[in-house]
């Protein structure tokens, strides 16, 4: 479903290595935890895969096209939650998301229904109508999550998506992720919550200083590290060693 | 003074981006930039020595009647209207919408500070407005009369002095709309009324005064007379307009005496004093109209949403464009820069001609009737220009802002992207046609050949310099700013795209002027909007592959 075949990004003129020639497989079905230390390259992999960056080199595919050659196509298949959700202020929830929903061409029966649904789940029904500005952090991230949610992305890519979330709406969002991966669709997130990518990924990569520096499930995550017990050893141990 | 010193010099370098553009100028793709700023800048000289060359004109007609003085209150005159108009937008948007205020005012900071700081911050931003336009006044009375050293060394009181009074003016003016119209839910609307009432209040004031001034003038019996005993009688009628002004005029232009000295007295002390006097006004206003204005009112489900509105679809051209329009009408500086542009324009262009009375309608008349073809090409360039200045096609990717990651990462075409932004800004130009059609209906000058032909020809031509801003933004998006008035009013791709849409409008203008008399109205007319036709699609082709280009490559 996602393929990264070693891309490669530097800033300040080839001085800084962000991001350094990365390959990772992402097969259609798999939650995907993606974890680092501040700084390690996380954001950085995820805005070249959803098309906010050019890598120096290399190829990113999703479902077999390549983003930076068919960006129209390609985008078609994912949809992306940044860590900060910056949307319009000055449009309203309801605008906002039938704006998302009319670029991605979803019938109006079709949208009508998913918004409802996911507006519930999210408890957002009641503010849809005001304006976004109006909204705290964390409403805002929800409206993110609910919009690309609406056109049910086969590749879902969301970047810390439980930053700012209370703690009901984050137990929903995991829900959503597990139910996606059932559907046999792909989920692509970061996040430093170790114990979310514990018990919620099929496979975990660990970036450090924009290399992968350990990728698996956890069981092979396990059988590599000293310390065995939880994910926090491991990381801990991994990204001390680099 | 020092918290003053200090919160100057760091609105200063947000305001300028002093330390982005140090961090910047080592990058390849900024230094292009650089060098297309100088070429665009450069763009402008013609017009600008075509200005300077009228002036120097019109030192000559006053110096023939003995008036010399008179050239340079109409100098200091215009610089302080311009500062003043200008100042009001500036003002609102720095003191009330900027974000910085969010970290200022949990400071303990008093708000005669915050203010002091942010007024001389925009002193130096009104310079650059004031100079490019006071200077060519100073130096062309300076040379052309072969002024003294003192003329030279008194001038640098007016050109450093001649912001303060209509800044502070313009300060005092909004920081008690501001406190006045802090009304709860309706405040958005309240101020932008309140801004338009004012401008036009101020404008008929300004020539109520002028026109009962003039006429004062010429009914007096021994006029003559008294032009050539006093050389500065026309200023000290005129300047009555606006007194500082007349200060400031009558400083320079009698510096060799008592009296030049005098009026620089009066002059800075009065630039001090209202200074003063609105900083004292702002320690009791201030925060009065702001605190209402932070509180961005929490989401309470007041706004009411149907069944219905789950099932409005449009087409991805359509939704970008609404969006765009809403995003526009909802922001107020957005709008007042927009909107408020092509309402005023038009709206400006016919009230001297309404305020000078019958005798000027009388000539204009005749004028017209001589070619009744002129108000369909002047409204229709009219439309065209206000087509770049409403500023909707070069602001339309800097205004997505921190936002543009949305337009980046969902699949929208790059033909789409276009259809709908310039739907946005034929939208802001429709209003602009409606409000000239009826500015020229008022004077009655109106026939159903100018209405069609101002809209067809208006339209056209608007679609061609909507295509070319974007081109201009979207080459060089403004995308990292905190208030929504640097992305609009202090972005250099305004300046770049009114230069080369005045560059463009001037090509066909002139050759408008080489066709006129020599084919039929209606062949040129056809020339005109094939030439837009062209030029529109021309434009789209290129904007399409930028479009592409950058969405792929900005980061």
């Amino acid at each position: 479903m996602l393929k990264l075949q070693n891309i490669s990004k530097t800033y300040s003129k080839g001085k800084v290595k962000a991001v350094d020639d990365i390959s990772l497989h992402i097969n259609p079905g798999e939650i995907f935890g993606f974890l680092g230390p501040n700084g390690a390259g996380k954001t950085t992999t995820i805005n070249m895969m959803v098309g906010l960056l050019k890598p120096d080199s290399g190829n990113i595919y999703i479902d077999g096209i390549d983003i930076w050659q068919n960006p129209v196509q390609a985008k078609k298949q994912i949809s992306f939650v940044p860590d900060t959700p910056e949307i319009y202020d000055k449009l309203k929830g309801i605008e906002y998301l039938n704006f998302i929903a009319d670029v991605y061409d979803i019938p109006k029966d079709v949208r009508q229904e998913r918004m409802e649904k996911y507006l519930g789940i999210f408890n957002l029904k009641n503010v849809v109508g005001d304006i976004i500005g109006s909204y705290s952090h964390g409403m805002k991230q929800k409206l993110s999550l609910i919009s690309a949610l609406i056109h049910e992305p086969k590749l879902f890519i969301l970047d810390e998506p439980m930053v700012g979330l209370d703690p009901k709406s984050s137990f929903q969002l995991k829900e959503i992720m597990r139910q996606r991966c059932d559907e046999e669709k792909t989920v692509f997130f970061s996040t430093h919550v170790l114990e979310v990518a514990e018990k919620l990924c099929d496979r975990i990569a660990i970036i450090n200083k924009g290399k992968i520096i350990a990728l698996g499930t956890m069981e092979e995550l396990r059988s590599h590290a000293v310390e065995k017990e939880s994910l926090e050893n491991i990381f801990l141990e991994l990204t001390e060693n680099e | 003074m020092n918290r003053i010193l200090s919160l100057v010099k760091i609105d200063l370098n947000t305001t300028f981006g002093l330390s982005a553009i140090q961090y910047k100028f080592r990058s390849k793709q900024d230094r292009w930039q650089t060098i297309i700023l100088i070429i665009a800048i450069l763009s402008l000289l013609p017009s600008y020595y075509m200005i300077v060359y009228g002036l120097s004109e019109m030192y000559e007609a006053y110096f023939n009647i003995g008036q010399k003085s008179m050239f340079l209150l109409t100098g200091v005159l215009i610089t302080q209207l311009i500062v003043f108009f200008f100042g009001i937008l500036y003002v609102m948007s720095k003191y009330y919408f900027s974000n910085d205020l969010n970290v200022l005012v949990p400071l303990p900071i008093r708000s005669r500070e915050i203010v002091g700081a942010k007024f001389i911050s925009l002193m130096v931003n009104e310079y650059l407005t004031s100079l490019p336009i006071i200077l060519p006044f100073i130096v062309i009375y300076g040379v052309k009369g072969n002024e003294g050293i003192l003329y030279w060394v008194y001038s640098i009181i007016p050109i450093l002095f001649i912001p303060v009074i209509p800044l502070a003016l313009s300060s005092v003016i909004v920081m008690l709309l501001m406190k006045y119209t802090n009304i709860k839910g309706k405040k958005d609307l309240l101020r932008i009324v309140g801004y338009f009432l004012l401008i036009i209040i101020a404008l008929t004031v300004q020539f109520e005064i002028q026109s009962v001034i003039q006429n004062s003038i010429m009914s007096e019996e021994d006029l003559f007379l008294q032009l050539i005993t006093d050389s500065n009688l026309f200023v000290r009628k005129l300047g009555m307009i606006f007194p500082p002004s007349m200060w400031g005029a009558l400083s320079l232009s009698n510096y060799f005496n008592v009296t030049g000295f005098l009026h620089s007295l009066l002059f800075i002390g009065v630039s001090i004093g209202i200074f003063l006097i609105m900083l004292y006004l702002s320690e009791k206003v201030f925060f009065d109209g702001l605190i209402g204005n932070l509180e961005v009112g929490t989401s309470n489900g007041s706004g009411k949403v149907k069944s219905t509105d789950f099932r409005k679809k449009l087409p991805v051209f359509l939704a970008i464009g609404l969006k765009e329009i809403k995003v526009l009408i909802r922001t107020p500086v957005y709008l007042l820069n927009s909107i408020g542009v092509v309402v005023l324009v038009p709206i400006l262009f016919v009230m001297p001609t309404y305020m000078g009375g019958d005798h000027f309608m009388k000539q204009l008349n005749m004028i017209i009737s001589g070619n009744p073809n002129l108000i369909s090409l002047i409204g229709s360039g009219m439309i065209i220009l206000l087509g770049i200045m409403n500023c909707v096609g070069c602001t339309t990717f800097s205004r997505e802002g921190r936002n543009f990651w949305i337009q980046r990462t969902i699949p929208i075409r790059a033909k789409d992207q276009i259809f709908g932004r310039v739907l946005s800004s034929l939208f802001v130009q429709l209003i602009g046609i409606s409000v000239l059609l009826g500015s020229i209906a008022y004077m009655g000058m109106i026939t159903i050949d100018s209405i069609f032909w101002i809209s067809i020809l208006g339209l056209l031509g608007s679609i061609a310099m909507a295509e070319l801003g974007m081109l201009v933004d979207i080459f060089r998006p403004l995308l990292d700013w905190d208030n929504p008035q640097k992305a609009m009013k202090q972005n250099l791709n305004v300046l770049i795209a009114m230069s080369v849409g005045a560059l463009y409008l001037l090509g066909v203008g002139f050759l408008v002027y080489k066709l006129l008399g020599k084919m039929n109205m209606l062949f040129i007319y056809c020339i005109i909007g094939g030439i837009f036709i062209i030029s529109s699609f021309g434009f789209y082709i290129l904007l399409r592959r930028m479009i592409e280009r950058q969405f792929l490559i900005l980061e």
